[in-house]
């Protein structure tokens, strides 16, 4: 075959467009970021995130700091092996958090005065994650047969009893006692629970307790990551694309989501026990719905499926929440989020700018009708707002409960608008009336607002990118 | 020639409808055996129970001797046979690759601990798993082979995606193929691909092949017996020119009594 034919024919059957599909995938920053990511080599992304964690207890005595660099890390563990059942093996399952607390009440019958047991921790490690699997497998075998919202609701029932049981089982008559036990603690709890223990240095301080759970994270990533390139992981991924498939091709399906589901329930066993030894304490509470709710987050935000997602996914859903306690902050975080959101959503840009400067000349009429008013206070961005958008105030309150429904019913209302002129319209006094929402009412507030926030973001979010930040979107092909 | 399937007075019901009725047939080895009949017949349901999908409720299917009635697919499957579907059932989100290395599950036995802790054994079982999957892209000449390895399989086209089931069928080193309509909404030129593409698929395969197909073209040109049946009964069997000439076949296909079958 002469040169030029060679040419042509590698062409034949291959259509640009397609060859091109990653090219087109990666002009979205936040996907190119996810692609880059995931071309670095594997140990240097653990030896990254290792040195990145490691920095803070060895730069900051600052316990409060650490503290939540070790939540971080441990709703990392956690979502790790959550997005392994949900995301790899598409098995919605809400149980999750029971196993968590399985892990953590294990750990605690094993090592205080609760029962008068004190085993060595690498045992009592040891028997958390065998226990997980035994839980694991227990609840699996029956749900098996169930397929997605049905598997759900089963998992659900599941963890609903675990919170109960924990929460009551405080006197129960057995056959073998004369007077009622105390099996769990109830609403107390366990406490004082022995700290963990191993290669014979104790853990005493919140910089140990750090240490130990990036080690555990470290560890949990790269057995999720090896799992994943596998005929077992290809194996999971095939039944979450199609089960039927799956099965005719040789696959063990039922087999191979039993193993998701057990390889889920001891990574949150061997995070529940980790996290009991931590808190020295374990109560019904730290192993409820929130928790599920908030691990459900993190996985989807990141992208099903994601290993890196996970990592920004908890960090996102961790810290956010805590840099919003603060006043000044979160006005700034807010500001800019808005201002953020007009640039990426309003195109082309001058419109963006112009919707702005719409609202800013909408605060200087308000000055005008009410020349009188005081103007909110404020901090930070929000300073700086209060005085370019002028909102003008007498009974703050008031005004900012009014002005928050008249936002809420401005959007309603956008929504219903199918002109884009109308839309921006509406915009215009809808932003307005929301900064001066944000002034009078809602940063004074952060303990709620932070939470409605936190839930604006995640609507916001989910409608810009289904797919979560580095999920990939799936196709279907009908 | 020894049979290597033999279906054995198979009957299924679904509800109050049988739709395979006292079906007996042989495939031998290294045959290449057409399954037709109208839309309804139940030749997709005797793919169905072949494979597994299915229980039958009554008869046997025997591969190499030994009963595979009743047996979970992926049972089925380590026996050796393998299929591709008439509606595809690609793993769409998954890469090319991918999709061919996942049908390796029943071949390669790495267990957890030899995956988490990559050991030697599970790399060099990984690699080999790779490169025949690259190979039996390779069957296909250019068309799902290089850079379209990693991209996933929904950006392929229709008539790669039927290439891609096949390959993906092959990896499961089975010794009877089972192809449901492989040539299905696919042009002349691709469908005479088609037709060659299970020629070699025998000759340097070594594959047995049972197909469904209504494209008779296909059918003339490549099996070498041919199966009829029509209400899950077998109403003819033999080489195409017997069985297209056979009254019952037409009668099945174009009604009695039209101008045509007079």
């Amino acid at each position: 075959m002469n040169g030029e034919l060679k040419a042509s024919s590698d062409r034949l059957g291959r259509d640009e467009w397609v060859a091109e599909h990653t090219g087109r995938t990666r002009r979205d920053p936040v996907a190119a970021v996810g692609a880059a990511i995931e071309r670095v080599p594997f140990a240097l992304r653990l030896a990254v995130i290792a040195v990145g964690f490691a920095a803070f207890p060895l730069l900051t005595d600052n316990s409060y700091v650490l503290r939540i660099v070790g939540t971080v890390a441990l709703f990392a563990a956690l979502a790790l092996g959550l997005n392994l059942v949900a995301g790899f093996a598409g098995l919605l399952d809400l149980g999750y958090v029971a196993f968590y607390g399985i892990g953590g009440y294990t750990y605690a019958y094993l090592s205080s005065e609760f029962l008068g047991i004190h085993l060595p921790t690498p045992l009592t490690l040891i028997i958390v994650i065998a226990t997980g699997v035994l839980f694991g497998w227990l609840l699996g075998l029956p749900s098996m047969r169930l397929v997605g919202d049905y598997l759900a609701i089963a998992t659900l029932g599941f963890l609903l009893v675990f919170n109960q049981l924990t929460a009551s089982l405080t006197r129960v008559h057995l056959p073998w006692t004369d007077g009622p036990v105390d099996m769990t603690g109830g609403p107390n709890g366990i406490i004082n629970l022995d700290d963990l223990s191993l290669f014979g240095l104790t853990a005493t301080s919140i910089k140990h307790y750090v240490i130990i759970i990036v080690v555990m994270l470290l560890t949990v990533m790269t057995v999720v990551h090896n799992v994943d390139r596998s005929r077992i992981g290809r194996g999971w991924r095939a039944l979450r694309e199609n089960d039927l498939a799956a099965e005719t091709m040789g696959m063990p399906t039922k087999r191979l989501k039993l193993l998701a589901f057990v390889f889920g329930s001891s990574i949150a066993g061997l995070s529940g026990a980790v996290f009991a030894a931590w808190q020295g304490a374990v109560f019904p509470n730290n192993f409820a719905v929130p928790v599920l709710i908030t691990l459900y987050s993190i996985i989807v935000l990141g992208g099903l499926g994601s290993i890196p997602g996970v990592l920004v996914g908890s960090f996102v859903l961790v810290v956010v929440p805590e840099l919003l306690r603060d006043v000044a902050l979160a006005s700034t975080l807010f500001y800019g989020a808005v201002v953020l959101t007009l640039i990426v959503a309003i195109k082309p840009l001058w419109r963006a700018g112009a919707v702005i400067l719409a609202v800013a000349a909408l605060g200087g009429l308000a000055r005008l009708a009410a020349p009188e008013a005081s103007l909110p206070p404020g901090e930070g961005l929000g300073a700086l707002v209060s005085h370019i958008l002028i909102l003008p105030v007498e009974n703050a309150t008031l005004v900012g409960n009014v002005a928050f429904v008249a936002v809420l019913g401005l959007m309603f209302l956008s929504a219903y608008l199918t002109s884009p002129t109308a839309k921006l319209l509406v915009l215009v006094p809808s932003l307005w009336l929301l900064a001066l929402a944000w002034q009078t009412r809602l940063s004074q507030d952060p303990s709620v607002t932070r939470l409605l926030l936190i839930g604006a973001t995640l609507v916001a979010l989910m409608n810009f990118r289904p797919a979560g930040l580095f999920g990939r979107t799936r196709v279907e092909v009908l | 020639m020894t049979a290597i399937l033999e279906v054995d007075r198979l009957s299924h019901r679904f509800g109050g409808l049988r739709v395979v009725d006292d079906l007996t047939f042989e495939v031998g080895e290294g045959e290449i055996v057409g399954l037709i009949g109208p839309n309804g017949a139940g030749k997709t349901t005797v793919l169905n129970l072949i494979t597994g999908l299915y229980a039958p409720d009554q008869g046997d299917i025997r591969f190499e001797g030994e009963s595979v009635a009743g047996l979970a697919p992926h049972k089925v499957t380590e026996r050796g046979i393998a299929r591709t579907f008439q509606t595809l059932r690609l793993f769409l989100n998954m890469s090319v690759i991918d999709n061919v290395m996942s049908a390796a599950y029943c071949r390669t036995g790495a267990n957890l601990g030899q995956i988490i802790l990559r050991t030697p054994a599970f790399r060099r079982e990984e690699a080999a798993t790779r490169l025949r999957a690259e190979e039996l892209l390779g069957f296909f000449g250019e068309r799902i082979t290089g850079y379209r390895f990693t991209e996933p399989a929904y950006s392929l086209s229709y008539a790669n995606r039927r290439r891609l089931e096949i390959a993906r069928a092959l990896m499961c080193s089975p010794r009877l193929l089972l192809l449901d309509e492989p040539a299905a909404g696919m042009n002349p030129s691709e469908t005479s691909e088609v037709t060659e593409l299970i020629g070699r698929l025998r000759d340097e395969g070594g594959y047995t092949i049972l197909f469904i197909e209504h494209d008779m073209g296909v059918v003339a040109d490549i099996a070498d017996r041919v199966i009829a049946l029509d209400h899950g009964r077998m109403i003819a069997q033999g080489s195409y020119e017997e069985v297209v000439a056979d009254p019952s076949v037409i009668e099945a296909y174009l009604g009695r009594g039209t101008g045509i079958t007079r």
